[in-house]
């Protein structure tokens, strides 16, 4: 009976596996689009229309295309975006009533403030910077593709599983719980010391997950860097570099010495969880080991997020002041400058752990030396825009929110970084209002600047304009709602990462929840313009839809824009170009011009 | 060398100089105020490398970029960002010609503009030469 058994599965394995290699024999001619095969960059005609590539889900799954690759990047991003905008959401409406009346458990809100820190650095911010960086760097520097289009999609593939281990604790699997560690994960809590419940295997996924993630940074980081260097057309000299593809390399170079250093981090921990070893032991490298090698990774990680934002910034807010980058050169080396010094201020996390007081002095000082650079960059920005032309548009204004957020981020910064004002504000909501004013006013505005800046090239047609609006004020006034309500708090001596509080801290978190629903509403019209006008948005009517010609302010990747329009247009297999065609008559300007006329 | 690194390339080096300054103040003012002078060697080591390493490791980077950016720029035509591919794209030099120009046109037209002012002015002292040519 256990023979036949065996043997029936044998051969329904069988039939299963020759049924997959019919399939797969079927869809695709699979060496027909080798990257570097009919005489090099099948990628770089990719882009006229889809005649080469396979339809439907085969395409996405098997692309190395590195357009394609960025667009799977931007749509995981706005998953990870949803799922951790959720979480905080469901911490917020916790916090209107000093006790856990809401989610009826603190374990709960803790997972969720865990998830919800590590969901929007590893999962949204560093793969949206991926996504911008895949689609246009290639572009803009005239590369055929990436260096390496295979490692390329590689990295992307390694970060849904990476998702799925991060939130393995909140799926219905018996025995597991979500970590509750908070995204710095400092032991000995994390390392599962204790009576407490950080033991579980969620924490080991969640651990796993991380170090998936951080694979998949090095890989996409080593790759651009390659890229950067050695696949540059021949006008693209260093000096004609422009700032986007700047901060994307010094971002790289940032990954490839910060990332690794967490993976073995990480590794640390779970042999000192799983094995016993004691890295992290009182009676072995101390807890403090892991606060140097957690910051060690984890301030330049502050500079990986927030560098290319900052170049996406430089790059757009001039082509809406009607001139020039001001100082373009300043913004260059002030750069590479944040990329150096980054290394160099870790411990300004850890000023209140009691380490060595004249190690504490020498990070306040290289702490107070990184806020020139970024310094320089913002008067840059401001002197770009005086006496400009401006031109409102949306991503316009995202950019303007970008520096205004970045100018409270940064000067609420400038305080912690004094060891004096830290040692009172350190684990309060200030910091918490702080760095939310970088990594939500001044990150995801930039990313939002971006995607309306970048729609019509991507999609070739417009967003809603009205809807966009409508998103930038509710997130900015939101924005500005939730986290100045944070610094207050944050002054007051509410601290970070409960989920109870004193009844006298009830109204600043009822008005900080007020903001962040301003925010869920904003980022719910968002959602909704992308998909809508991506699917029956009025098609652009030209190859450069945002004028710039007419100021000289126009770039290389419109210029691709420019050409695969005319391409399609000529061509009559076009394939969705085609059925796009039919669509209703469209005013031929653009949907942002009467921006103008404010 | 000196070539590369002319006044431009050294006022553009500036904005990494401030930051320099700033570490280079407090190794200073480190050396100068020690209020932890009971403590061991090994720490004052260690604060003095902390601010020695990312002054050198800036300083280097700084050299090497600058010496890249300016001698690509001295070797090569310069656009502005995102332009250097594009079919038809004006060089900064070129730019910087037409609005030199410009200005140079405005100027004249200015100059014009305000001598025949002063003609208009001081018409009874005008020299009739002057007047006749405009």
């Amino acid at each position: 009976m256990e023979t036949t058994g065996q043997l029936l599965l044998t051969v329904l394995m069988g039939a299963f596996l020759l049924g997959v290699a019919a399939f797969l024999a079927r869809v695709e001619d699979w060496r027909s689009y080798t990257p570097l095969g009919a005489g090099g960059g099948a990628v770089g005609e990719s882009g006229y229309g889809h005649a080469e590539k396979p339809a439907g889900l085969i395409r996405w799954f098997t692309t190395v295309d590195h357009k394609d690759i960025g667009l799977l990047y931007g749509l995981y991003a706005t998953i990870a975006f949803v799922v951790g905008g959720l979480m905080v959401m469901l911490m917020r409406a916790e916090l209107t009533t000093p006790a856990t009346d809401v989610l009826g458990s603190a374990t709960f809100y803790n997972s969720l403030l865990t998830s919800h820190g590590i969901t929007m650095l590893f999962l949204f911010g560093t793969p949206i910077i991926a996504a911008f960086a895949n689609y246009l760097v290639p572009l803009i520097i005239g590369a055929d593709d990436m260096a390496f289009p295979r490692i390329n999609a590689i990295a992307f593939w390694l970060l849904p599983p990476a998702a799925l281990l991060i939130w393995a604790g909140f799926f219905p699997i018996p025995e597991v719980i979500p970590a509750q560690t908070a995204w710095t994960m400092y032991t000995p809590l994390s390392a599962g010391v204790g009576n407490g419940n950080q033991m579980n295997v969620g924490v080991d996924l969640m651990l796993l997950g991380l170090h998936l993630s951080g694979v998949s940074a090095t890989m996409g980081a080593i790759n651009f860097i390659a890229t950067i260097f050695t696949e540059r057309a021949e006008e693209v000299t260093w000096a004609n570099l422009d700032i986007f593809s700047w901060t994307i390399l010094t971002q790289s170079g940032l990954i490839l010495f910060a990332f690794p250093l967490l993976g073995s981090a990480l590794v640390m921990l779970l042999l000192d969880r799983n094995f016993a070893t004691t890295f992290f032991a009182v009676e072995g490298g101390g807890p403090i080991l892991w606060q140097h090698l957690f910051w060690f990774f984890g301030h330049p990680e502050v500079y990986i997020l927030v560098l290319p934002p900052m170049g996406i910034v430089s790059y757009v807010l001039p082509r809406f002041s009607g001139r020039k980058l001001f100082g373009f050169k300043f913004v260059v080396y002030s750069t590479l400058a944040i990329g150096v010094l980054s290394f160099g201020v870790w411990a300004h996390h850890m000023f209140a752990t009691g380490i060595d007081p004249r190690l504490r002095a020498s990070f306040m000082a290289v702490s107070l030396a990184i806020a020139i650079p970024s310094a320089v960059k913002t008067f840059n920005w401001i002197t770009t825009m005086w006496n400009g032309k401006l031109r409102l548009t949306a991503p316009m204004l995202f950019c303007i929110g970008f520096v205004s957020n970045f100018i409270i981020g940064g000067v609420t910064g400038v305080f912690l970084a004094s060891i004096p004002v830290d040692l009172v504000l350190h684990d309060t909501y200030y910091v918490v209002g702080h760095f939310h004013y970088i990594v939500m006013g001044a990150i995801t505005f930039a990313g939002m600047a971006g995607i309306y800046y970048w729609f019509p090239l991507v999609t070739g047609r417009w967003y809603q304009r009205t809807l966009a609006k409508a998103h930038f004020w509710l997130w900015m006034i939101g924005t500005n709602v939730t986290f100045f309500a944070m610094v207050l708090l944050g002054y007051g001596g509410m601290p970070r990462r409960y989920a109870t509080f004193l009844p006298q801290f009830a109204t600043l978190h009822q008005i900080a929840t007020l903001g962040a629903f301003m925010l869920l509403v904003g980022g719910v019209i968002w959602v909704y313009n992308i998909y809508v006008s991506w699917i029956e948005g009025p098609h652009v009517q030209s190859g450069d839809p945002w004028r710039l010609d007419e100021t000289s302010l126009n770039t290389a990747e419109w210029d691709w824009f420019d050409a695969k329009r005319e391409t399609s247009l000529a061509a009559t297999d076009g394939g969705e170009e085609v059925k796009a065609d039919g669509g209703e008559v469209v005013d031929g300007a653009p949907a942002d011009d009467a921006a103008d006329d404010e | 060398m000196a070539r590369i690194f002319d006044r431009d390339t050294l006022l553009d080096l500036t904005v990494n100089v401030i930051p320099l300054g700033i570490i280079l103040f407090f190794v200073v003012a480190f050396v100068l105020v020690d209020p932890f002078g009971g403590l061991d060697f090994y720490g004052r080591v260690l604060q003095m490398g902390l601010l020695v390493f990312p002054f050198v490791a800036l300083a280097i980077l700084t050299y090497v970029s600058g010496k890249a950016i300016a001698g690509d720029e001295k070797r090569s035509p310069v656009f502005f960002q995102g332009q250097a591919t594009m079919e038809g794209a004006q060089t900064r030099h070129e730019a910087e010609a037409d609005i030199e120009a410009a200005d140079e046109a405005a100027a004249a037209a200015t100059a014009e503009a305000e001598a025949e002012a002063e003609a208009d002015a001081t018409d009874d002292d005008a020299d009739p030469d002057t007047t006749d040519e405009e």
